[in-house]
């Protein structure tokens, strides 16, 4: 399974990742998903989130996450890409794409990395007034 | 033996610093070092039972018995995404 994972600060260019799609023709399905800030949290309207990032750790665990994706599903590839530092309403902060055979495979695999990095990943977000 | 802690998200303000240094006796464990943080930081203590432990870059639990060189990393849940 290939893999590309990116935790930056420079914002999340969705074009230039579409442009860098590669499947082979065996993939039927491509699963792509869009994190994007909220104006409001916890019914506060907010101007931005704060996020920050155990950088070492949280790129091991997304690699244990990846190593788990491959041995539960057939996947081909999977990109992710999470925004660290200041994220303003409206802009993503994660970008996550997995490409594989079928739509069944693609959508719970991608939703099962998304709901694993919610738990075990060491990134956290401050919302900013 | 010389632990180093590192603070995470909130709690480098429950604290006021990024990292700490302590010495625990052979044989200490997570959750020695944990009491001996509350004690010297009470206001984590309110986030003792949802406090997450990592040794380097991999998760650690209560009953981990230190090493010498460990690094040490004490956060809330996270919350990435």
């Amino acid at each position: 399974m290939k893999r590309q994972l990116i935790i930056a600060r420079e914002r999340i260019d969705e074009t230039a990742l579409l442009l860098k799609r590669r499947m082979s023709d065996g993939m039927g399905a491509v699963v792509c998903f869009l994190g994007v800030v909220r104006g409001t949290e916890e019914d506060r309207t907010i101007s931005a989130i704060e996020y920050e990032a155990f950088l070492r750790m949280a790129e091991h665990q997304f690699n244990l996450l990846f190593d788990e994706m491959e041995k539960r599903w057939p996947i081909e590839s999977v990109r992710l890409v999470h925004r660290i530092g200041t994220v303003k309403v409206n802009e993503p902060s994660l970008w996550v794409e997995v490409v594989a055979p079928h739509r069944g495979e693609a959508f719970a695999a991608s939703q099962w990395l998304i709901d694993e990095m919610k738990r075990v990943v060491p990134i956290w977000k401050k919302a900013l007034t | 033996m010389e632990i180093t802690i590192h603070f995470y998200s909130y709690f480098k303000d429950l604290t006021g610093c990024a990292q700490t240094t302590i010495t625990v006796p052979p044989g200490g464990t997570m959750s020695d070092l944990l009491n001996h943080m509350i004690r010297r930081f009470p206001e984590l203590g309110a986030m003792q039972n949802s406090t997450l432990t990592a040794v380097g870059v991999e998760y650690q639990g209560r009953g981990y018995v230190l090493q010498e060189g460990d690094e040490v990393s004490l956060f809330p849940p996270v919350q990435g995404g």
